[in-house]
């Protein structure tokens, strides 16, 4: 068939509803919504502070159809592992937990807990919502932004100039069950990782790269676009990673080059022909080295 | 003991914590949008393409939903004869097809040529129930004259044709060959035509064997007795040994067809007639077949294609060789000088030499207020000649010499000569041209006249969709499947057909890759990529889906990502 | 049953006769047996729970609301610096009306590194919507912890009950150990009706606006006023089943005092001692012993002081740039008394960092508010400082 059908890959039941108050083509909440159709109603999500915390919806309305706990920033993990505690000690084998956290409160300020909780290999799926800054605060760089990009805290003259932590690695060194990166341009494979995830007991973590139209400075038209173009540039390849040593790269990715990707985003704008050549040269080599991942496991 | 105080109560218009009660619907978010998605159907360039004007996008789509009856009647409603086309037309549809940007263009031709056997089997469509009183009389039965009788027709009317020869088809009969062509399956179209009430009556040519007075005496006449008269050779010295090449294939398609066993043949041209003349040649029997052909391989008005058949059956070809002096007694070899660019000399001998020179229409038949301009008879776009209730169409009328453009001008004057008959009956009708045409630049379509549409459309506008309106990303690459073709040497013996088509499983997955430009096709894209699950499906109405502008914030996402360009952002309405 | 235990198992033997079900906590001296108690109990089928040994007490008390809000019984331990860490937190369980459970060993924080006890951790807490309870003797520890889950899970609130660290942690005592079965005839199976519920699906905590805020406030504070009724209640019910009650404030050789020395925690033992032998030998002291800390039983302190002519209230803790936390609060209580009836308060700032409060050192004090009672001289300070180095 010429098209992907992705009415096969999609289901159709949906756990959020409309009114919500995410950006016009906000990554995050597409992802949110993906995310649920894979697991289902019997889950349930523990939420830090996060641009989710505002699309969650302001009390008393809750956008989503599933249970949900709202925690302080740094705890998403620890929150889960509490939770799903509770739910073995009440017999409840079917309920699954999500913890639902931005990049920030993955890599910075949640780093602990994550690393904690993977390291005891807790029960629960970890989602790190990657929009690459704490956007909800007002666009301010975390260690998620990459290299080159403007944010408030890493203006023009200093741009961020450290390379984005590599979430998968930091999850492999801990060997949980599953890690993978998704893309919401993608949902086909983000849904399977999913269902995928669902079915593995310990520790899971997705990472999904979300666009974010104002703090990349893009067109919200392009949201998809740009998710899809940073996996075909590799810059955001897809993979999957088992018990940390089994790495698998999740499809084809044509190594587009990546001008284009980074010319469509404002947040870049200052960057000359050569910075932009400097990132196609560092997208080259790690994707080298995410090849001997594949090829040699960890 | 106290009672369990953990109540969900409300006091101070508050439950105890921060538990929400309700949804977030209450938000109208919708108000935030300043431009807003709408469906809006286009026309796929395949259509506007296309001489005959055929909704090949939606035929297509049906197929891909497994509607094969439908996608018959989509077809059917604008062409009459598919299985004719989708053997012999040259398919510009496919020159325009979007899918050509991406990988290979869809193959058109042989969805349609499927179609059209399927339709053979299948019973035709019937005599509509409501008649119209008026009867309208047709000259001539080559495409142009059998479209036009055919819509007429489906549109309630009474036709009777006048064929002159004692077959009818016309060109399609008597110039394209059994191997492009099997006189069977033109016949059973012909049937199709037939089975809805048109009288055809053959060996009636007007002005000799039909006064013109009879067929003046009807309501309308669609004249459309195409171009066979054979042009001057323009052979220097040309003796009556030089045959005309449409004279020629009448014999090859004749039931005694030449012999011409171990004869050598010389064809001088560059058209379809000459290039048929060549192949027919080898099938005979000819000992050679050469083709002197004036123009650049490249620059032939023949179909390229039909080229590099005859290449591949044996025929010698020579391009940029022009004639020169030749020598043609009766009944006796000829010699034919030739000299190329390069100023070199090429001398030829020939059993049968036969020449290809073009043809023209014969005005002899016509009466005089039918006025003509440039060799042809003045006709507007719906076929209208300067004369009341006679209308032109076809070779005659100065339409490309092809099949699809005489089958255009057909459906075109059977448009003209209905708004003709019922202004003149006292309805209001009018045409819109603009309109009519798919895309605006297209063959008019029967369907959009009538009216009856079976095809669900959002928002329709008559612009084609450019590729760039498109989204490849949810494409995947498929290569083109090519037609089946008989071997060569089984060709030579005889005028079985060479392009055998696509084995209709190919043919529809033919059909899976046309990217269905322009027109929805519920492929969900934009409701699963709604981070604001704002699109949902309709059972019913026209569009398939419904926006819910409550809660659209107008970002663009679904419009972006349409993968065939059917939507659009617009201000309107805000 | 009676056992020898310290009072770090005294109070893993209350989570574990409370049935808790999930056990979140992080190791700190010297709250570790606590939790080592627990982890076996959990190990051996003893008790039957989830023990998951979180990588910081942040986290611990994360979990424990995560757990809680799902609707079971949920416990902690922890001291000092943990207690610290966790005090974010802290202010998400209060606010969110999650009825856990938490033994803090008051132990004094760095820096410098201390091990030893004061109340400064737990006190710094005290705005953090926890009830807050003071314990004097292993026994009160045991009997504290299982009231504490009945008493959360009626209010709505969380609730931290308090150890001396070593004084109280460290040292074993006889307890009386009550069966299973008459503690869960006290305490039965919690039935939250606010949780995590896919049956039933609400997100909690969601942004507030300032519209509704005030009122969520409203209801925590109308929590806070009810647990004086159901504590007194509870309290009553355990000495009818168990023949033991503390109150929220225990009055001891109070009657016709002009001295009333107020302590918390196991200093108060050591007053008792002080005191019967100064009634010996005729001096109209006494003592009140303060167990309940939030909410803060002003009502009670006001009808024990009111018409006392002096009151020395010994603090084990410090609100720097100001002065004793229980003297400060006291004395705010006694604010609105009619002035006749209004004790003199002297706020005496005592065994900081660990420091020994002896008999001697409580004599100090005693005697000083004697002397003052005397010549009827008001305080120099709000916070009188006793055995520092000059």
């Amino acid at each position: 068939m010429s098209q992907i059908d992705i009415k096969d890959f999609v289901p159709e039941d949906e756990y959020m509803t409309s009114g919500h108050l995410a950006c016009p083509g906000c990554g995050g909440a597409l992802a949110m919504r993906m995310v649920l159709k894979a697991m289902g109603p019997r889950t349930i999500i523990g939420l830090p502070a996060c641009c989710w915390t505002i699309v969650a919806g302001p009390w008393p309305q809750a956008s989503l159809k599933v249970p949900l706990y709202h925690t302080a920033f740094e705890t998403a993990a620890a929150l889960a592992s509490g939770i799903k505690a509770a739910l073995d000690v009440r017999g409840d084998t079917e309920t699954q937990v999500i913890a639902w956290a931005g990049d920030g409160g993955t890599l910075d300020i949640g780093i602990q807990a994550l690393s904690g909780a993977a390291e005891r290999n807790e029960d629960f799926l970890y989602c790190c919502y990657d929009n690459e800054a704490y956007m909800n605060t007002g666009i301010q760089r975390s260690s998620a932004t990459p290299w080159g990009a403007w944010t408030t805290t890493t203006p023009e003259k200093f741009f961020e100039n450290r390379p984005k932590k590599d979430l998968l690695a930091i999850m492999a060194a801990h060997r949980i069950p599953y890690a993978a990166t998704a893309s919401i341009a993608y949902p086909e494979d983000l849904i399977a990782k999913a269902r995928k995830a669902r079915s593995i007991r310990g520790t899971k973590l997705l990472h999904i790269l979300c666009p974010c139209p104002p703090g990349w400075k893009a067109a919200d038209e392009e949201t998809i676009e740009l998710a899809r173009m940073a996996v075909q540039t590799r810059v955001f390849p897809l993979m999957e990673v088992e018990d940390g040593v089994r790495w698998r790269l999740s499809m084809e990715h044509r190594g587009d080059p990546v001008g284009p990707y980074i010319r469509k985003q404002g947040r870049f704008r200052h960057l000359s022909d050569y910075q932009v050549a400097q990132i196609q040269t560092d997208v080259n080599t790690r994707w080298e080295s995410l090849m001997r991942r594949v090829e040699h496991g960890t | 003991m106290p009672e369990d105080r953990s109540r969900m109560d409300i006091v101070h218009g508050v439950p105890p914590v921060a538990i929400t009660s309700t949804t977030t619907l209450a938000n109208r978010t919708g108000s935030w949008k300043y431009i807003r998605p709408i469906y809006q159907d286009k026309v796929a360039p395949c259509n506007a393409g296309c001489p005959v004007g055929i909704d090949i996008e939606a035929y297509m789509n049906l197929l891909r939903e497994g509607h094969l009856d439908a996608a018959l009647d989509v077809l059917l409603r604008e062409n009459p004869l598919p299985a004719t086309t989708g053997r012999v037309c040259e398919h510009p549809c496919e020159s325009v097809c979007n899918r050509k940007k991406f990988d290979e263009p869809v193959a058109i031709h042989a969805v349609e040529r499927m179609l059209g056997d399927v339709a053979l089997e299948a019973a035709p469509p019937a005599p509509p129930e409501q008649r119209r009183k008026e009867k309208v009389a047709v000259v001539g039965s080559g495409p142009a004259g059998l479209a036009c009788a055919y819509h007429l027709a489906r549109m309630g009317y009474a036709v009777r044709v006048y064929e002159a020869d004692p077959e009818p088809g016309g060109m399609l009969r008597y110039a394209i060959p059994d191997y492009k062509l099997p006189k069977g399956i033109l016949a059973r179209e012909i049937e199709r035509i037939r089975a809805l009430g048109v009288e055809i009556r053959c060996s009636a040519r007007v002005g000799k064997d039909v006064k013109w007075d009879e067929v003046a005496a009807h309501d309308a006449v669609f004249l459309a007795i195409g171009a066979h008269q054979a042009l001057p050779l323009g052979l220097k010295d040309g003796g009556p040994g030089v045959l005309a090449g449409l004279e020629f294939l009448r014999q090859v398609n004749s039931a005694e067809r030449p012999r011409l066993a171990k004869k050598t043949v010389v064809v001088v041209g560059a058209d379809n007639t000459a290039l048929d003349c060549a192949r027919a040649a080898v099938r005979l029997g000819a000992a050679s077949a050469t083709l002197v052909c004036p123009v650049e391989r490249g620059a032939v008005p023949a179909f390229h294609a039909d080229v590099a058949e005859a290449e591949h059956e044996g025929v010698q070809l020579h391009f940029g060789t022009r004639p020169g002096a030749v020598h043609a007694p009766a009944g006796k070899p000829a010699t034919l000088e030739c000299s190329r660019e390069d100023g070199s000399k090429l001398t030829l001998n020939a059993d049968v030499l036969i020449a290809a020179a073009g043809e023209q229409p014969d005005f002899a038949p016509l009466p005089p207020d039918v006025k003509r301009a440039d060799g042809a008879v003045r006709a507007d776009d719906l076929g209208a000649t300067s004369r009341t209730a006679v209308f032109a169409g076809g070779d005659l009328a100065g339409e490309p010499r092809t099949v699809a453009h005489a089958l255009g001008a057909g459906k075109r004057a059977a448009v003209g000569i209905d708004r003709f008959l019922r202004q003149r009956a006292g309805e209001k009708v009018e045409a819109d041209l603009a309109q009519l045409r798919y895309g605006g630049t297209g063959n008019v379509s029967a369907t959009r006249w009538r009216g009856d549409d079976p095809v669900r459309r959002s928002g329709e506008v008559n612009e084609i969709v450019a590729f760039e309106q498109m989204n490849m990303a949810h494409f995947q690459h498929a290569p083109r499947h090519a037609d089946r073709r008989r071997p060569a040497a089984e060709r030579r013996s005889g005028f079985a057909e060479v392009n055998l088509g696509l084995p209709p499983p190919h043919a529809h997955a033919e059909a899976l890759r046309c990217f269905n430009c322009g027109v929805c096709n519920q492929c969900e894209v934009c409701l699963v990529f709604c981070p604001d699950v704002a699109i949902t499906r309709r059972a019913e109405g026209a569009a398939k889906f419904s926006i819910s502008y409550k809660y659209c914030k107008g970002c663009g996402v679904c419009s972006f990502e349409c993968p065939r360009g059917a939507m659009a952002m617009t201000r309107e309405g805000l | 049953m009676k056992k020898v235990i310290m009072g770090n198992h005294a109070v893993s033997w209350g989570v574990k006769l409370a049935r808790a079900e999930v056990i979140a906590a992080y190791p700190i001296t010297p709250q570790t047996q606590v939790v080592e108690e627990l982890s076996e109990m959990c190990a051996d089928g003893r008790l039957e729970g989830r023990f998951i040994k979180v990588e910081s007490e942040h986290s611990a008390m994360a979990a424990c609301i995560g757990a809680s809000a799902t609707g079971v019984r949920a416990f902690t331990a922890t001291s000092s610096q943990g207690l610290l860490l966790m005090h974010e937190v802290m202010h998400w369980a209060g606010g969110g009306r999650l009825p856990i459970v938490m033994a803090d060993i008051n132990r004094a924080v760095a820096p410098g590194w201390t091990i030893w006890t004061d109340q400064n951790d737990s006190l710094s807490q005290r705005d953090t919507g926890w009830i807050q309870f003071y314990c004097e003797t292993n026994q009160e520890v045991l009997d504290t912890t299982i009231q504490s889950f009945k008493l959360a899970e009626t209010v709505s609130l969380p609730v931290m009950l308090v150890l001396d660290a070593f004084f109280l942690s460290h040292t074993s005592e006889p307890v009386d150990i009550p069966e299973q079965a008459e503690v869960d005839a006290f305490l039965p199976k919690r039935q939250a009706l606010m949780k995590l519920d896919p049956n039933d699906p609400h997100s909690f905590g969601s942004l507030t606006p300032p519209n509704i805020y005030m009122e969520l406030r409203k209801r925590q504070q109308e929590a806070f006023d009810e647990t004086h009724q159901v504590f007194e209640e509870i309290d009553a019910d355990w000495g009818r089943r168990f023949g033991r009650r503390y109150g929220a404030i225990e009055a001891y050789q109070a009657e016709g005092a002009e001295v009333l020395l107020v302590t918390s925690g196991t200093v108060t033992s050591t007053a008792r001692y002080v005191v019967d032998q100064r009634r010996a030998r005729g001096e109209r002291v006494g003592l009140l012993k303060v167990k309940m800390f939030r909410p803060f039983p002003t009502a009670l302190l006001r009808a024990a002081l009111a018409g006392v002519p002096r009151v020395a209230v010994l603090d084990r803790n410090i609100s720097p740039g100001h002065g004793g936390i229980f003297a400060e609060e006291i004395r705010s209580a006694l604010y609105d008394l009619e002035l006749s009836r209004r004790p003199a308060l002297d706020g005496y700032v005592v065994g900081l960092g660990g420091r020994d409060m002896t008999p001697a050192v409580i004599e100090e004090c005693l005697d000083r508010s004697r002397k003052a009672l005397q010549t009827g001289q008001t305080p120099e300070r709000e916070d009188l400082w006793v055995g520092v180095k000059e």
